[in-house]
């Protein structure tokens, strides 16, 4: 998956020593150690494997982040400018790979980013059946219930939601589910099943306005909901007898409740379902899941 | 037997000045060919973001034969994990003076990694001076390349007199 990518000193020890079964996040920030961590656990990156000693650690350079932020780019960055206006690049495997550097704005809006500095590359993971848990409450008598996925990051939500689609299509349950992957991280291979169709690096809104007028479909998925604009575009789904399944970042259910964003969206009580993950006992740490007036339904 | 000789080696030199001046007709068609390369790579990136490799392997037959296998090389190393060198890039072809290497070398370096407006200017910058080249080519192969020709046929006949 990072073959081609990464640089061959990275990429070694890190097929031949760590292994991606339990990679997250693998962090190079310019002159400093390369940071991995590995099921909530934070590492040094060696030439044996992980290491907590600084000393064995291989330290990042610019280049090295330059030529993977290049080969990311399928050694095209003026291809993914757009991208990189919004923070990211993402590979078609499913790597999103975040960016640090000088950012150029003109008129209050990021025209690119240079001087790349840090890159943070997620390795995405397919946990097969991680959402049947919730499986039975997402989906009632046939029907889908509206449901927002809550958990900080690197915690699963997008492994959450894509195992979801996937379950839907391993049941034949036909409905047509339409994923919105703005940052290109839900959709990898197959991973989908059969009855998806995909948007990618559209904003919510214009995905949401285009994929129902166009794809009719059943369901919408999307990743990380945050701004007003997002919740105009729910709104303007659920308004349109579309399903949504969803997922936002905090903490925990009583940070979530502090987003002044979903204020409405929670008192019109367009979810109803809401299920929190957490890091606890690794990523995809299922805490309990709660209906539209907040009652907990489900605990573990 | 000394007339077949004699016939031979007027070829041979003939054909000599003949490779002689092709040299800086090559050199002249790959500095065009360049340009037409570099000039199709700004366009499309402007317009398609078409990704480099398939851009290169889009390009015309007669652009890449004039490019003398640089396109090749260089996908080589898109395609691989090392470094752009110039050994890698100037594999098998020797057209190119060090200094000129320099230039063109600097120009594949350059292709792939900056956002469309610094691409873009990148390439038109690199036009400009393969602009300058080409005319300096075209100067050399009008001034050397026939010279060279006639050396060869003069050199020829001279042996041809001093045989006989």
């Amino acid at each position: 998956m990072l073959e081609g990518i990464l640089p061959d000193k990275i990429y070694f020890p890190l097929s031949r020593k760590v292994g991606f079964g339990a990679l997250n996040e693998i962090r190079l920030r310019a002159d400093k150690p390369i940071v991995l961590s590995c099921m909530g656990q934070k590492y040094f990156l060696s030439e044996d494997g992980k290491t907590r000693s600084l000393s064995q650690a291989i330290y990042a350079t610019n280049s090295m982040i330059e030529e993977i932020i290049f080969r990311a780019s399928e050694c095209s960055i003026y291809s993914v400018s757009e991208q990189i206006k919004k923070g990211f690049i993402a590979t078609t495997e499913g790597v999103r790979i975040g960016i640090g550097g000088n950012v150029i704005e003109e008129n209050g809006v990021v025209k690119t980013i240079t001087g790349f500095s840090s890159i943070n590359i997620r390795v995405p993971h397919e946990v097969k059946n991680c959402s049947l848990k919730a499986f039975s409450s997402i989906v009632k008598d046939g029907r889908i219930l509206n449901t927002l996925v809550i958990a900080p990051p690197g915690a699963g939500k997008t492994t959450f939601l894509r195992d979801f689609v996937f379950q839907l299509s391993d049941r034949n349950l036909a409905f047509n589910v339409l994923v919105l992957d703005e940052r290109g991280e839900l959709n990898i291979g197959k991973s989908l099943g059969l009855y998806s169709d995909v948007i990618s690096f559209a904003s919510k809104k214009t995905g949401f306005e285009n994929g129902i007028r166009s794809l009719t479909p059943n369901i919408i998925v999307t990743d990380e909901l945050s701004e007003w604009e997002d919740m105009e575009a729910v709104r303007f789904a659920s308004n349109s007898g579309v399903k949504i399944l969803a997922s936002t970042h905090s903490d925990n259910l009583e940070s979530f409740l502090k987003k002044a964003a979903f204020k409405e969206i929670i008192e019109e009580k367009v979810f109803s379902r809401y299920i929190v993950l957490s890091m606890r006992e690794g990523p995809g740490t299922m805490e309990g899941i709660w209906d539209e007036n907040f009652n907990r339904i489900m605990r573990w | 037997m000394k007339w077949i000789i004699i016939a031979i080696l007027f070829a041979a030199c003939v054909a000599g000045g003949y490779l002689f001046s092709m040299k800086y007709k090559k050199r002249q068609s790959f500095y065009s060919a360049l340009i037409l390369f570099a000039q199709k790579l700004d366009v499309e990136i402007n317009f398609s973001r078409e990704r480099l490799k398939n851009l290169i392997l889009s390009m015309d037959e007669k652009t890449k034969k004039n490019l003398y296998g640089i396109d090749k090389n260089f996908l080589t190393y898109l395609d691989g994990s090392s470094e752009l060198t110039g050994e890698v890039l100037f594999k098998n072809f020797n057209l190119l003076k060090p200094e000129e290497k320099e230039t063109v070398f600097l120009f594949f370096k350059s292709l792939g990694r900056s956002d469309v407006l610094g691409q873009s200017k990148e390439i038109q910058n690199f036009v400009k001076r393969f602009d300058e080249s080409l005319s300096k080519c075209a100067q050399d192969n009008k001034k050397y390349g026939g010279l060279c020709f006639k050396l060869g046929i003069i050199l020829g006949l001279f042996l041809v007199v001093v045989l006989i």
